[in-house]
């Protein structure tokens, strides 16, 4: 049984020159590949994080720009057509002002075309009742007209004038 | 033939020739030859694994990854610090060693070359080495020796605990070395025992001898599957403590 545990040291010396160089020349052709793959995939992974790390902020960065941006102008479409209504309400009683100027002004100019076809009318009523009324005179005189009655008339008439204006008095005594 | 040939047939080294240099004498042996299969495996199969593209050998290279970056992150960094990552390789390589030379001892007509003394040993005194070389390439000659004993020890108690130490840093290394080796040996003798035991109760009666067999087999492979798990554990364990006494040396806070 002793041979179980009497070490041999020939073949200990193949395991040291064995494992010793296993060691130098692994860690050429497979660990330093390997951590060099693994080390890229890591910085891969990284760089790719701090990406989306930098994306997404810059997205919520640009989501609150556009936010402020819709604000404004929801805040400038209301006072637009704040100011929209506000004109065309002046506007409305401006437009309502000037038509009923304009109104008022065809009813007055209206009313004096009346008025004043009014008067041409009762003028003209009034000549050619003047005139009729001499005309039915002048008839009504010349049937009547009788020369004594007339002459003591007139002399009455002139005596009364010449009464009354005594600088007219005919000179006739 | 006794269970003393059986055992030492199927677990000791068996050598075919010698190669003599000098006051060296290098055998030429099993264990050596499985050596040689894992260096073969680690030097060819791994960089070809590693450097492949295919889509079809992915998951044998993330196997590999995965236990390179549990080493880094879970061994070899917390133990040695960020300095350590240059020591990586050493570490995966003596992972990955250990490893494949526990599973040759499961193959068929396979040896268990960890299960050998002398490779143990081997693989311990390079742990030595490295252990002493990582803490002078640290804190200087003088630094490493200094801190040897632990700080707050009165000054009359150094001439005794400075050869305490340096005994001790030799200890933890023999203490490896014997932890693998008795590790990979133990399973092979319960396996050899549990199919001697049909053999003993066949010796009763023919009848015995077959009752026993299926509760033998059964327990001979219960022991093949804790084997498996021991080659892994046991490479796990070796390169841990080296990763903690290396660590030590490097810091000795």
């Amino acid at each position: 049984m002793e041979a179980l545990i009497r070490p041999e040291f020939g073949l200990m010396f193949w395991t040291i020159a064995c494992f010793v160089l296993l060691a130098l020349v692994l860690s050429k052709t497979a660990w330093r590949p390997l951590m060099q793959a693994v080390e890229e995939r890591e910085r891969a992974i990284k760089s790719d994080l701090h990406a989306a790390e930098s994306s997404r902020a810059k997205a919520e960065k640009l989501r609150a720009e556009l936010d402020a941006q819709m604000a404004a102008m929801k805040a400038e479409v209301r006072r637009s057509m704040e100011e929209a209504r506000i004109s065309a309400e002046k506007e409305k009683d401006i437009l309502i002002a000037a038509a009923r100027k304009s109104a008022l002004i065809i009813i007055e100019a209206g009313r004096k075309e009346l008025d004043a076809q009014r008067q041409e009318a009762a003028r003209d009523l009034r000549k050619r009742v003047a005139e009729l009324s001499v005309m039915a005179a002048e008839h009504i005189m010349m049937k009547q007209l009788d020369h004594r009655a007339n002459t003591d008339l007139a002399s009455k008439y002139l005596a009364e004038l010449e009464k009354e204006r005594p600088d007219l008095k005919l000179e006739c005594e | 033939m006794g269970l003393k040939e059986i055992l030492e047939h199927h677990v000791v080294d068996h050598v075919w020739s010698w190669i003599v240099m000098g006051p060296l004498r290098l055998p030429l042996s099993k264990h050596l030859l499985m050596m040689g299969i894992a260096s073969l495996i680690l030097l060819t199969v791994f960089p070809a694994l590693i450097r492949s593209r295919s889509a079809a050998l992915a998951p044998f290279r993330a196997m590999i990854e995965m236990v390179v970056l549990f080493l880094r992150d879970e061994v070899v960094i917390p133990n040695l610090g960020a300095k350590g990552a240059g020591y990586l390789g050493y570490f995966s390589t003596l992972f990955f060693f250990i490893l494949i030379l526990n599973l040759l001892g499961l193959v068929p007509y396979g040896a268990t070359a960890t299960g050998n003394l002398a490779v143990t040993g081997g693989l311990a005194l390079t742990t030595f080495a490295l252990i002493n070389f990582a803490g002078i390439k640290e804190q200087g000659l003088i630094g490493y020796f200094g801190h040897m004993v632990p700080k707050g020890v009165p000054a009359w108690l150094y001439p005794l605990l400075f050869p305490i130490e340096l005994i001790g840093l030799a200890t933890k290394t023999f203490a490896l070395c014997i932890r693998l080796f008795a590790n990979m040996i133990a399973g092979h003798i319960v396996i050899l025992s549990f199919i001697s035991f049909i053999f003993i109760f066949g010796s009763f009666g023919v009848a015995i001898g077959l009752g026993v067999a299926p509760i033998s087999v059964g327990l001979v492979l219960f022991t093949l599957l804790l084997e498996l798990f021991v080659a892994f554990l046991q490479a796990y364990v070796f390169v841990f403590l080296t990763a903690i006494f290396t660590g030590a040396a490097m810091h000795p806070h």
